[in-house]
């Protein structure tokens, strides 16, 4: 079965061609975000190759979220600079940044719990429709056109991510844990985005189930020619699939490269290897 | 049985809860209000019905816990045991002592009713045995099958419902000429004892029937497709908009003016529900809206009003449209960026401030002051319209017709939207305004839509009460107006249109039937609020989406109660397909 | 969040409502002051007045404040349980003053008054808290709120059922009438006498909070509730405490507010506990010193405000504004420093 969308996504080859010359999707230089006193992120520099998948690893409280949050709009860093396909990301408000290709997933899964399944994938293609309010009330032809396709787009991806179909109407809040992490994706990639940043998506899995995961993820970056960005705690996850990987300590970028490379660094082992190895 | 240690515990807790019930009750005044007011001529009145009510609850409550039938009967007893000897004592209590200095309510008439006119001692024997044989009838009912139980409770309500119908359908009966009717339904304010009997026994037997009638129906439904389903509804759509244009004709002048007062709250309903219901932004100011609507088309209408237009109401209608939904956006840019609380309470401030204004000396020039602004014209400048099927049009008629049609304006606006990416986008706001933002939102633009969508209906509600009423007075804007507007949309369900009809239907409709009931109006709103929060947050009509939340539970009730469990019961079953 | 380069509807509006406020207020001051409508003791004793106003409202306001602290949710019915010791004590005061205890000792008498308005105010805190809030503890932030209009309007219309409609009238002691000289200053005594109980009992609470062990475990509470209780908390019990606390402190405010206004009745709980919330927003909401100097600083602006800003235009009645002034604060803080004056913007 593919995976390619049936609805065209507005862009989507037009964008890669201008700036895959230098490959480069994601650029961020700098970035330190304060608060109070509290320095959660100091100088990073990162980079995100178009269609790869990067990992940010490092023990809590390493300020990967955080990072993660500058990238999605909700905070604005305290200087540096976040570039994404030619334009900077500070300044934007999340939902600019939503509109530029870049969904997210959360750590603690966060879905619309009283809306239906379909609803809530339906909700994350809002940044692909156009159907404006009093269109909706004088029942524009072109709304009843663009509901069907948002919903056979949400029902595609819902069969992508492994949501069953019986499930469609229900709440999003009874689906099964697993289930619930798939529906976030699969909301997630209704936005079309070019960046997909997962946040710990195999948390509280079992091990079925992130084996399930961790080929989803390759398979989406495969089919979908997604870029990927992971905060992850499982090692054997990150490995595996990482192209490049960044490790965060104390705020502090204390290693980049590839997983060869990182799990051969000393000040890795040191900061977090070791005492993953010794659990 | 495991509970059968606790469940005695149990009762005697429930049984006190009933008892202080009872009492308070009887001392807010609650009791001796319809201590008049016959249920069933003769036999009893809707006083009685009152302290009836917490020890049969009690006992009903009661039933329902785990045990054996005879503990469960011995439990329900001991219950309505308990509720009644805290009214017996209390009775002899307030016989002997005075308290009337700080309980104002604990008088004499109220004594002598809850002692069935006898003395104390007499009264109190009375009493106790009553809740006795309550909280035992309770706990039967509970532990009857639900195919008798549910009849008996639903004739037991039909009973409540005639018997309350009785100030509307009597002097409309005898008006229409059917006095002979009216007689034998209702006689001394109350019903007959037959027709008591007559429609227990119908109602009852019409519950019986209910339920294989709704399974056939169900399945036939299931057989129709969407096409033969949309003809059905539309058909259902023009019977009930018939139905609506005729009622003013059934129902007569008076009740015609109740119609107006419904219909107008469901206006407002439909506006607070936009807001509250689909947005999730408690707006607690909301009679500021209303408010606004009213005073603009005051001032635009009224030749006395200190611009002195004259407008005919249908030229200022837009205008107060259009300006009311720039007062939406001028009061919510300000505040969206607040959290949900802190929203409420600065509405809420919103609300008060325009009501001080309106009633200030300072501008008085202006807005009228106390006096308000008068002479406001009627909606066509006419007393009485002749129109080709539905008559002479006159009085309320007048209001009526035209709110009829902006209710079903609001309702189909409200409809569509609801089904729409605006929908979607408000109610992903209302579930989690972080996410909702990420997903690509831009969250302050939907609050305000839905402010200026709240406004613009608030405002029309507030226009076709202006010139119904043919003046403004500040005094009618008051916090109470909002709060029986969220009151409205909390009984039917946060988001539920079905629901917003009903609960004004409930609040401002029934409490015409039950005019002892006035004085009652804001602690029962108090009421409802609190119970409906703690008990049924959905409300009592929920929106499709909700139902399909109960009917979860409802199944969850019956087979794997740990699908929520991380990953546990899907771990072993095949990956979807695509993925292997 | 916003955009630094980008001007939206919403910040040109905000912009607008700022520079509104300041030329009003700086006019209208500007205006009054130069005119000299009043004399410097009729100002002095504006802000008297408002102090002892304002003592009464940071009472109130303590109770918000903790149980935001704790809850996080805003106790609409909290004015109410104001109320409901306001009119205890009055039926205190009224049966004490009959037997003729209250005339031959005025003091005890009065404290007997304000222990018990306290105390019921204290009983219908806890009782609220577990009927109607304890099982929303994990209900969606808005359940909670709306739960808690509906006991304001419960409580409210229940005193009315119970105790009457009327306005009732607290008997008068010969020891409160008259002024004494502070300073220099005359002061009506009952306004001293409102002062210095209020600051006494806010002492006491400080007191209790930082010293105490239930008072350590309310500040546990409300860093984090699931740590505190893994830390053997009893959250339950706790948090019963904490609405315990700031009852009996809205009780003593219910007497207070009778001394100074000698009149009490079922609605005279709506207006102070949304001026006290003010005070406690305006403050920092979870801020017990906050509250307290918000609670003064309302009082005073509330007192003073309308001729100082208003009268200076010719509005005429500006006291009828004095609410306006009020709800206008409110409005104000929550828009532009929800976090209050003393607090420091959420870390987000």
């Amino acid at each position: 079965m593919s995976l390619a969308p049936t609805s065209p996504i507005p862009d989507r080859d037009a964008a890669s061609e201008s700036s895959d010359a230098q490959g480069i999707l994601l650029e961020a230089r700098g970035v330190t975000k304060r608060f109070e006193g509290l320095v959660a992120n100091r100088d990073i520099d990162f980079d995100i190759p178009r269609h790869a998948i990067v990992s940010i690893i490092g023990p809590n409280g390493a300020g990967k979220t955080t990072f993660f949050n500058q990238l999605s709009g909700v905070f604005q860093p305290t200087s540096g600079s976040i570039v994404f396909e030619g334009v900077s990301l500070v300044g934007l408000a999340p939902h600019d940044v939503a509109e530029l290709g870049i969904a997210r997933t959360y750590q603690n899964i966060r879905l619309f719990q009283n809306m239906s399944v379909l609803a809530n994938v339906m909700v994350g293609r809002h940044v692909r429709m156009a159907a404006q309010w009093y269109d909706a009330i004088i029942g524009h032809p072109k709304v009843q056109r663009e509901e069907e396709l948002a919903r056979q787009r949400a029902r595609e991806l819902l069969d992508i991510v492994g949501v069953r179909r019986r499930y469609e109407q229900d709440l999003a809040k009874n689906l099964p844990y697993g289930d619930q992490r798939r529906l976030e994706l699969a909301r997630a990639l209704a936005s079309d985005p070019k960046l997909l940043l997962l946040d710990e998506p195999t948390a509280g899995m079992n091990p079925g189930e992130t084996r399930q995961m961790t080929d989803l993820i390759a398979r989406l970056r495969r089919e979908l020619q997604l870029t990927i960005l992971l905060i992850e705690h499982d090692m054997k996850v990150v490995m595996g699939i990482s192209e490049r990987i960044t490790v965060l300590d104390y705020g502090e970028q204390i290693a980049e490269g590839t997983p060869a490379e990182i799990r051969a660094n000393p000040r890795v082992i040191e900061a977090y290897l070791g005492k993953q190895a010794t659990t | 049985m495991a509970g059968s240690g606790s469940i005695w515990r149990r009762a005697l807790t429930v049984g006190l809860v009933a008892g202080v019930a009872v009492l308070y009750l009887a001392t807010v005044g609650l009791v001796l209000a319809f201590a008049e007011r016959s249920f069933v001529t003769g036999v009893t009145s809707f006083g009685r019905v009152i302290l009836a009510i917490p020890p049969l609850a009690a006992g009903f409550v009661i039933g329902s816990r785990a045990g054996s039938v005879n503990a469960r009967l011995a439990a329900g007893l001991l219950a309505g045991a308990i509720s009644g000897a805290l009214l017996a004592v209390s009775l002899l209590f307030a016989s002997a002592v005075d308290i009337r200095g700080v309980l104002i309510r604990v008088s004499a008439p109220l004594i002598s009713f809850v002692a069935w006119d006898q003395d104390a001692v007499t009264g109190a024997g009375i009493n106790l045995a009553l809740a006795v044989g309550l909280g035992l009838v309770g706990a039967a009912l509970r532990i009857a099958p639900r195919s008798v139980r549910m009849p008996v409770l639903a004739a037991i309500i039909g009973v409540v419902v005639m018997s309350l119908l009785e100030r509307f359908l009597r002097p409309r009966l005898t008006e229409l000429d059917f006095t002979d009717v009216a007689r034998f339904l209702y006689q001394g304010g109350g019903l007959t004892v037959p027709a008591a009997l007559i429609t227990f026994v119908l109602v009852a037997a019409i519950a019986v029937a209910w339920s294989p009638v709704r399974s056939r129906v169900q399945r036939a439904a299931a057989g129709t497709d969407a096409g033969q389903r949309s003809t059905i509804r539309a058909v259902l759509i023009v019977l009930l908009i018939g139905a609506l244009l005729y009622l003013p004709e059934v129902v007569g002048t008076f009740f015609s003016q109740v119609l107006v007062s419904v219909g107008l709250y469901v206006l407002l309903g439909l506006g607070l529900n936009i807001v509250v219901g689909y947005a999730g932004l408690l707006d607690l100011g909301y009679v500021a809206f209303f408010a606004v609507g009213s005073y603009l088309t005051a001032l635009l209408t009224s030749p006395l009003s200190s611009l002195g237009l004259g407008l005919p109401f249908w030229v200022a209608l837009p205008i107060v449209i259009v300006g009311a939904a720039v007062t939406g956006l001028l009061i919510g840019a300000p505040v969206l960026r607040l959290r949900g609380d802190y929203l409420a309470i600065v509405t809420l401030g919103f609300g008060e401030i325009a009501r001080l204004l309106f009633l200030s000396d300072a501008l008085k020039p202006w807005l009228g002051g106390t006096q308000g602004i008068l002479a406001i014209p009627d909606m066509f400048g006419v007393p009485r319209i002749e129109l080709p099927i539905l008559g002479v049009i006159s009085g309320p008629e007048l209001t009526y017709y035209p709110l009829v049609l902006f209710c079903i304006l609001a309702i189909f606006i409200a409809h569509r939207l609801k089904y729409s990416r605006t929908g979607r986008a408000w109610n992903a706001m209302r579930e989690d305004e972080d996410v909702a933002e990420a997903t690509g939102i831009s969250t302050v633009n939907y609050k305000l839509l839905a402010f200026a969508m709240g406004a613009g209906i608030g405002c029309l509600g507030g226009a076709v009460f202006a010139t119904h009423l043919e003046s403004v007075f500040p005094g009618t804007f008051n916090i109470i107006v909002s709060i029986t507007v969220l009151s409205i949309v909390i009984l039917g369900g946060m988001g539920s249109i079905p629901g917003v009809v009903l609960g004004s239907l409930a609040l401002i409709g029934l409490p015409e039937l039950l005019r002892e009931f006035a004085e009652f109006k804001l602690l029962v709103y108090g009421g409802v609020l609190m119970v409906m929060m703690i008990l049924r947050p959905e409300g009592l009509l929920p929106d499709r989406a909700r139902q399909l939340e109960l009917h979860e539970a409802d199944e969850e009730e019956t087979g794997d109660d740990d699908s929520l469990a991380p990953s546990a019961p899907r771990a072993a079953e095949p990956t979807p397909e695509g993925l292997t | 969040m916003r955009r630094p380069g980008r001007l939206s509807l919403v910040d040109i509006i905000l912009w607008g409502l700022r520079i509104a406020i300041v030329v009003g207020v700086a006019l209208g001051s500007w205006a009054t002051l130069s005119a000299g409508r009043l004399t410097g003791a009729a100002w002095s004793d504006l802000i008297v007045g408002g102090i002892a106003l304002g003592s009464v409202y940071a009472l109130i306001a303590l109770g918000y404040t903790l149980v935001y602290g704790v809850l996080l949710m805003i106790n609409f019915a909290h004015g109410d349980v104001f109320m409901f010791g306001a009119l205890t004590g009055f039926f205190v005061a009224d049966g004490l003053a009959e037997a003729g205890f209250l005339d031959a000792n005025p003091i005890i008498g009065m404290l007997i008054v304000l222990a018990i308005a306290a105390l019921s105010s204290m009983i219908v805190a806890v009782v609220l808290e577990r009927v109607a809030y304890r099982p929303l503890r994990r209900a969606p932030r808005l359940v909670p709120l709306i739960t808690a209009i509906g006991a304001s309007l419960f409580i409210a219309n229940s005193v009315r059922g119970l105790y009457g409609e009327q306005v009732k009238a607290y008997p008068t002691l010969e020891i409160f009438a008259g002024k004494i000289n502070i300073f220099g200053l005359e002061i009506l005594k009952t306004r001293a006498i409102v002062i210095v109980a209020a600051v006494a009992l806010m002492l006491a609470l400080y007191w209790f909070v930082e010293r105490t062990r239930t008072g350590r475990a309310m500040r546990a509470i409300s860093e984090d509730k699931d740590t505190a209780a893994l830390m053997g908390i009893n959250v339950d019990r706790t948090i019963s405490t904490t609405f315990a606390i700031g009852g009996l402190l809205a009780g003593a405010a219910g007497v207070l507010y009778a001394i100074v206004f000698t009149q009490v009745h079922w609605v005279m709980g709506f207006v102070p506990g949304i001026k006290a919330f003010t005070a406690a927003v305006l403050g920092g909401v979870g801020n017990i010193i906050g509250a307290m100097l918000g609670g003064l600083s309302l009082g005073v602006l509330e007192s003073v405000g309308p001729f100082l800003l208003l009268s200076g235009f010719g509005v005429p009645s500006p006291n009828q504004l004095r609410d306006v002034i009020a709800f206008s604060v409110l409005v104000l803080v929550l828009i532009f420093r929800p976090y209050g004056i003393l607090g420091r913007p959420e870390s987000r």
